[in-house]
């Protein structure tokens, strides 16, 4: 009986791990296809394995790109736009935060409802009066047309208020009966402790920034002000024949946003799964 | 300064720089495109009130109901496909076997690539003739320009893409399943199966329910993947409304027709996620 029941876990297991290591394989088929086919001369099939995973590989690609696409620039533009919206949504969504969950005021909940209330709102469905509203400011063609729309997301504010409470309301109020200031107690008590979900609203903001489609796509009218996503399909349309090419473009843009899933993995993780308990 | 009155601006001042940005980029558009939906509004031009017009256009043009179902099918079919997929990787990942952190960092890995490199790497995979499918099984398929095999390719890419996401989110619920549960269910002789059904479901009943919400939010947003793989093609039976909103609105240059579009499509997320969660816990009960 026993002997047959470990026959049966070590079977189930084998299978399991079979499954999941296929799966994953799979997953990871086409990045490495990716990755490998921009390595290869200018002009190879790349739907040909043998030719892909065997030399001669070359870095010449990522050479010539810069000539075909400007995408330096464009990489200007996505570096501007996620670490201004990166800093920005740090700033002020760890400050109301903290007035949502320390700070006894008129209309607190209420207003908490309302801005829990944005999250519902998705950003396709009042793109037009947006992009009027930028029309109006005359911001259209401008960094800050591209950086604005993302500071509104109430996510980092929500997730800053959930993780201030969790800090006992005494160390705060220890402060005040010191003398502290509200900004001074936020700066120097609850910021330092909140290491942890900074982190992880940071990572979750820059990545979703870096990866952003339709805003952009929408405001960048100029190819001056693309960013990396809107520029990519653009440069792409001109070279359907030819794989290797495009191929560079996706790597080299992807490597800022793949460096730091590889480098902040865990707070990434975190980040989410914080993100999913409130959403 | 009286306490009270010093507390309560000392609030405001903190939230004050987010609220600017919220009220000016969030509440006050959503105000906005419900006012311009009863306008006859091109770029640059003072719109003139038109009452219904606008209402009266949408809801009897046939694209607009067929951008609609076109996202409906896709919703009906990727939320339960992606949220089960994400959830049995979950159990993968879960379970204690060795290498299973390299394997959840391989299945959370393509969410972190933009849009335009994930549809620009599966428009070199369904491609016709030089596509790495088509050179692979030597079969000559026209993926993205048959209308259900343009499906199958966008389904696919998406679940590819962001199953990872709600992976993570069903890993974080199952391990809070506290230990004790699974051991206590194992001295009494329950089985592989009877724990899945019996404990594990059950208690990730709150997180599935959540997941799926989101992963149907998620789907209902459906743009980038079918516009840049398909434009919507072949003959718009797989535009979807998102994209159907960008031409009237940004191509057409019809922004109060649109903008009606926007606030029905507004109420329809609303209506399903509503609906959603009184069914489930109307099933619940």
């Amino acid at each position: 009986m026993d002997t047959t029941q470990r026959k049966n876990i070590s079977v189930f297991r084998v299978l399991l791990y079979l499954i999941a290591i296929t799966v994953a394989l799979l997953w990871l088929f086409p990045i490495v296809w990716m990755i490998f086919s921009s390595l290869k001369p200018f002009g190879t099939p790349v739907a040909f394995l043998d030719r892909v995973f065997s030399p001669p590989f070359t870095l010449d690609n990522y050479f010539l790109l810069p000539q075909r696409a400007p995408i330096w620039r464009w990489t200007f533009n996505s570096v501007l736009v996620a670490g201004v919206v990166t800093a920005g949504v740090l700033v002020m969504s760890s400050l109301a935060g903290y007035a949502l969950s320390k700070i006894k005021f008129k209309g607190s909940k209420i207003l908490f409802v309302v801005i829990a209330a944005g999250l519902m709102v998705p950003i396709e469905a009042i793109v037009i009066p947006l992009f009027l509203t930028i029309i109006d400011l005359n911001l259209l063609n401008t960094h800050v047309s591209l950086i604005v729309p993302s500071f509104a997301a109430p996510l980092g504010v929500l997730i800053m208020k959930q993780y201030y409470d969790s800090i006992p309301n005494e160390l705060v109020e220890a402060a005040a009966i010191d003398g502290s200031s509200y900004f001074r107690t936020w700066f120097s008590v609850c910021l330092p402790l909140s290491r942890s979900a900074l982190a992880a609203v940071g990572i979750i903001t820059f990545t979703n920034s870096w990866n952003n489609f339709l805003w952009p796509f929408l405001a960048a009218q100029n190819s001056r002000m693309f960013t990396l996503p809107v520029g990519l399909p653009v440069f792409q349309d001109l070279h359907v024949e030819e794989f290797t090419m495009p191929m560079t473009a996706s790597v080299f843009a992807s490597i800022p946003a793949l460096l730091v899933f590889i480098f902040f993995q865990k707070q990434i993780v975190r980040g989410i799964a914080m993100s999913g308990i409130k959403g | 300064m009286k306490e009270s009155v010093k507390r309560n601006l000392t609030a405001w001042l903190f939230l004050a720089p987010y609220l600017v940005f919220f009220i000016a980029f969030l509440a006050f558009p959503i105000f906005r495109g419900f006012g311009l939906s009863f306008f006859r509004v091109s770029l640059g031009r003072p719109g003139t009130f038109v009452g219904f017009d606008n209402y009266v256009r949408v809801l009897t043009d046939t694209q607009f109901w067929l951008s609609l179902s076109n996202t409906l099918l896709f919703v009906v079919v990727s939320t339960p496909l992606i949220t089960a997929v994400g959830f049995t990787m979950a159990m993968f990942v879960n379970s204690k076997l060795k290498g299973t952190a390299i394997i959840r960092s391989v299945y959370f890995a393509p969410y972190v690539l933009s849009m335009a490199v994930v549809t620009g790497l599966w428009i070199f995979i369904f491609q016709p003739y030089l596509g790495l499918l088509s050179v692979l099984t030597g079969v000559e398929m026209f993926w993205l320009s048959t209308r259900w095999l343009a499906w199958i390719a966008i389904i696919i890419t998406t679940t590819w893409w962001t199953v990872g996401f709600n992976m993570i989110l069903c890993l974080a619920g199952l391990q809070d399943i506290p230990e004790e549960v699974y051991e206590a269910a194992r001295i009494d002789g329950a089985s592989r199966t009877q724990l899945l059904f019996q404990i594990t479901l059950p208690m990730m009943r709150p997180v599935l329910t959540m997941v799926f919400m989101l992963q149907a939010i998620q789907s209902f947003k459906l743009f980038g993947q079918t516009w840049l793989m398909t434009g919507g093609g072949p003959g718009n039976h797989t535009r979807t409304i998102v994209q159907y909103i960008y031409q009237i609105g940004f191509i057409e240059r019809n922004m109060g027709v649109s903008s009606t579009m926007s606030f029905l499509f507004f109420l329809v997320v609303l209506l399903f996620t509503f609906g959603q969660s009184k069914l489930l816990s109307f099933t619940r009960n």
